[in-house]
């Protein structure tokens, strides 16, 4: 008997070894474990599902709860190992592509259940590629043919996503989506409730791959995050990762509220806008604070004009291109700067931010600079006429629109402001008056009863993230939507004035080339070739964008060399630790 | 008396119905709908919003979503919040303790501080007391309670946090207390909203408290018990002040249905986790039925405060009579 329990006892421990074989990643950071990490937010997760979650203030969270096949590296890029231990694209003879993504052995979820291959399946076939499953639908998971991927479980730790043609974001799609516990999740799907999994009423549910676990939220109050056991990496020194034994997120509406609690020592990090920069700046070493700025945001402010507004006289201005130029020029990008960020901010030329990998330098070189003699030569070879310090159009017209934004948006609002100044000296008469946002939204993408707007939408390091604003049959088409797309829009004389000017053409084809190609060099010509021609006809008339700010407490330490909108300050935030 | 109630309540019933008729087609009215910001956004294309629409019911016309939502409601099913996806009841509640809490404190900082205050003022009229507490109430009306919340936490972020904290709900530190002290910790920490909220609704109570108990003094009866040698407090309180309290029973009953209201910017800034925040982020969002839930919860309170307010008065003053006619 007594060999017997000896004998169970040692191969309970050989199979608790074997069991507890992880591939670990290995980090190049030596920090010190423990501590609390208090954050700020202007609002907590309104759901914790990350097929439903919309805003920052939820995806955020899941962020630090959800684990991705692939994770992002400080450039914003696919590059780094995460649930995927190896993962490969590769396009076959026959033209298709192959996905493959090998875990890691001996993942597991924050309540003990081992994370496998049938999860990702689960997720993948159940969830993200149903587009009744997510808000986003599943269209970011389609190919150039509109057509989803096969998925192969090749091996205990293996799988693979095959598509028919060629497709090149596999990474950036799949391999960023969070993958689901279908231990969990499995019987809400059944009993068609996967939408109201993982919300406010059932948080003590949810379990996590990612490095912190969430513990508990107390609405409009804090989110508290804990600790994972069994995350995956551990540092050079064998210390199993995060550091952090806590993540606290204080709920702060107000602004100046946020402020205040940085400058008592209660919140650790904090994103100052660029009016009170200099401010914290100057304060900076006798708070033992460090400050640091990153390159500009990745969102954009643009104005747009409406290449198919009611008014016929209007219309044939929106389209002319020396139009748009001439307000490219008269736009003064550097006041706006000055004004609105403090000098803290970049002029942007055209639709990919300078801190994207994918920017294209070469449209600054096409001068629009601030310039009304410039702007007046335009608009003199577009066939407008200046008389009087007003000006006329070919047909003896006077150039005035309506101008709107959304009310409440205070950089918007100055940006109108400016422009309708600075178009005056032209001789352009602006009527600049915001409007609620709903009622913007509705005549942008609905009635189209609008002539010029100036609005901003959210960017990514990826200028597809834009497919949907620049294909000619997009959803965001707004400023020159085909009939087809939105038919309520047009009537019969407006329908027989549709155009597609050739760069539009052109712009639309780039956008469905772009998504098979796989090679990286014909993807940078591609995406080249776009902002050129963006730009070179300001299509949209772009403004200016903020630089990333942030200022810390010299004793936390963040592992982001460089800071920057596409990876923040908490990026990799596993490897962040805290003086103690 | 259970006859008068009970029609009361069934009286309030045609009212509620109008409440909601009228919201629900304002906020339909209104531009846009709560998939406004999928239709902006890249990442959405145009066949899902028009998916998200049926499954959200936004694609019927107003009068049948209406016609839906009291069906639904009679069915006791008042809807999920398209934002969060859970049912509005379920939001609402968890607001409820927050919202309650600082309600409560202030109505009794308001009311406990304003009425004694009205009744020193008005017996010792015109003397420095009453030209102080005049000062200071016209002083709490007058500046925007953002402006004063934010000049509170100014000051308490100067003291670095000690005598008052810096807004919000609850300290750094309070999972590690015990129970009597994360007690003391949230009243801490209510402090700021409730002096903010209450010292605009100071001036009120009391200059009414003032000029009703005024009025009262100056009338013969209160001559004639002087006269018959009645003892001063007895004069005051037992004839002047009851009769004199009528407008200010009337005034609670209304305040009752501000209970659950909740104060946005004085939440905002404090960073009180109450209703404020909850409806005001709705009504931006365009999440129709947690407003209507809200706007219907409220009109009951209204209803419950008035019929709660005309009991009281008929209690206090037996020259009110309550009738069924």
């Amino acid at each position: 008997m007594k060999k017997f329990l000896v004998l169970l006892f040692v191969l309970v421990a050989a199979l608790a070894v074997f069991a507890d074989e992880v591939d670990w990643a290995i980090e190049d950071v030596a920090g010190k474990p423990g501590g609390t990490l208090f954050l700020d937010t202007t609002s907590g997760p309104k759901t914790m599902n990350p097929a439903w979650a919309q805003e920052t203030s939820s995806t955020d969270i899941i962020g630090w709860v959800l684990d991705t096949l692939v994770h992002a590296s400080n450039k914003g890029l696919a590059e780094l190992p995460g649930l995927a231990k190896e993962f490969t694209a590769e396009v076959t003879e026959d033209g298709k592509t192959v996905y493959t993504y090998v875990l890691r052995k001996g993942l597991k979820w924050s309540d003990g259940e081992p994370l496998t291959v049938d999860d990702v399946i689960w997720s993948f076939e159940k969830i993200w590629f149903d587009e009744n499953m997510t808000a986003n639908g599943n269209a970011g998971y389609m190919d150039s043919n509109d057509e989803l991927p096969s998925i192969v479980k090749v091996d205990d730790y293996t799988v693979q996503f095959v598509y028919n043609s060629k497709f090149r974001r596999g990474h950036e799609s799949i391999g960023w989506t969070e993958i689901l516990p279908k231990h969990v999740l499995e019987p809400y799907y059944e009993e068609g409730k996967f939408q109201e999994a993982w919300s406010l009423s059932d948080l003590d549910k949810v379990v996590a791959s990612g490095p912190f676990v969430l513990k508990e939220y107390k609405e409009g109050v804090r989110v508290v995050l804990e600790k994972n056991p069994y995350y995956y990496r551990k540092d050079k020194n064998g210390v199993q990762l995060p550091y952090l034994d806590q993540i606290i997120y204080i709920i702060v509406k107000d602004l100046n509220t946020g402020r205040l609690k940085f400058e008592a020592g209660e919140t650790d990090i904090y994103s100052p806008t660029a009016e009170e920069f200099p401010e914290i700046r100057a304060m900076a070493e006798e708070k033992g604070w460090i400050v640091r700025q990153g390159g500009p945001n990745l969102g954009s402010n643009f104005v747009t004009f409406n290449f198919n507004a009611k008014d016929p006289v209007k219309r044939k201005w929106f389209r002319n291109d020396h139009f748009r130029r001439a307000v490219a020029y008269a736009i003064d990008k550097q006041t706006l700067i000055d004004v609105l960020y403090n000098g803290l901010g970049a002029p942007l030329y055209g639709p990919v931010s300078p801190s994207s990998g994918f920017y294209n330098p070469a449209i600054e070189d096409l001068g629009f600079r601030y310039s009304l003699a410039r702007a007046k030569k335009e608009l003199k070879e577009g066939g407008f006429v200046l008389k009087g310090g007003k000006l006329y159009d070919a047909d003896g017209n006077p150039v005035k629109f309506e101008l709107t934004t959304n009310a409440g948006n205070n950089v918007r609002e100055e940006i109108g402001n400016i422009i309708k100044e600075n178009l005056s000296k032209l001789g352009i008469e602006v009527n600049f008056a915001p409007m609620q946002f709903n009622a913007l939204v509705g005549k942008l993408v609905a009635t189209g009863d609008w002539e010029a707007i100036i609005i901003g939408l959210t960017g990514s390091v990826d200028p597809a993230s834009g497919w949907n604003v620049w294909r000619l049959d997009g959803g965001l088409h707004f400023w020159n939507y085909s009939p087809e797309v939105k038919p309520d829009m047009f009537d019969e004389e407006l329908k027989a004035e549709y155009v597609v000017p050739e760069y539009e053409k052109r712009i639309d084809e780039i956008m469905r080339l772009q998504v098979s190609a796989v090679d990286k060099e014909e993807l940078h010509k591609l995406f080249d070739e776009f902002q050129m021609l963006v730009a070179e006809h300001q299509v949209l008339v772009y403004t200016v964008a903020q630089n990333y700010l942030i200022a810390y407490k010299n004793t936390v330490h963040i592992y982001n060399p460089e800071p920057n909108p596409a990876a923040g300050a908490l990026w990799a935030g596993w490897n962040i630790w805290k003086d103690q | 008396m259970l006859k008068y109630i009970l029609r009361r309540i069934i009286l309030a019933i045609p009212v509620l119905l109008g409440v909601s008729v009228v919201s629900f087609m304002i906020i339909s009215l209104a531009p846009g709908d709560f998939l406004d910001s999928y239709r902006l956004n890249p990442a959405v294309n145009a066949d899902q919003v028009k998916n998200l629409e049926k499954r959200f019911g936004l694609d019927k016309s107003p009068v049948v979503q209406y016609f839906l939502w009291i069906r639904n409601i009679l069915h006791g099913e008042w809807g999920d919040s398209f934002t969060y996806q859970i049912p509005v009841w379920d939001l609402i509640w968890r607001r409820v303790g927050a919202t309650l809490l600082l309600s409560i404190t202030t109505f009794i900082f308001t009311w406990g501080i304003g009425i004694p205050l009205g009744i020193y003022a008005a017996l010792h009229q015109y003397s420095l007391g009453d030209q102080i507490a005049a000062v200071i109430g016209f002083i709490g009306l007058s500046i925007p309670n953002f402006f004063f919340a934010l000049l509170f936490l100014f000051f308490a972020a100067k003291t670095g946090g000690k005598i008052f904290p810096v807004g919000g709900y609850i300290s750094l530190d309070y999972d590690s207390f015990p129970a009597w002290k994360k007690f003391l910790d949230i009243l801490w920490h209510v402090l700021g909203p409730m002096i903010t909220l209450g010292t605009s609704g100071l001036a009120g109570t009391m200059r009414i408290m003032r000029g009703q108990l005024l009025d009262e003094l100056k009338q013969d009866y209160v001559e004639f018990a002087r006269a018959k040698g009645m003892p001063e407090n007895v004069v005051i309180y037992k004839h002047a002040l009851r009769n004199a309290i009528n407008p200010i029973i009337t005034a609670l009953g209304f305040s009752i249905s501000g209970l659950l209201g909740g104060a946005v910017l004085t939440e905002n800034v404090f960073g009180w986790p109450g209703m404020g925040q909850l409806i005001i982020e709705a009504l931006l969002q365009q999440d129709i039925f947690v407003i209507m839930a809200d706007i219907m919860l409220v009109s009951v309170l209204l209803v419950i405060g008035n019929l709660i307010a005309d009991i009281l008065l008929a209690a206090v003053d037996p020259r009110v009579r309550l009738r069924l006619g």
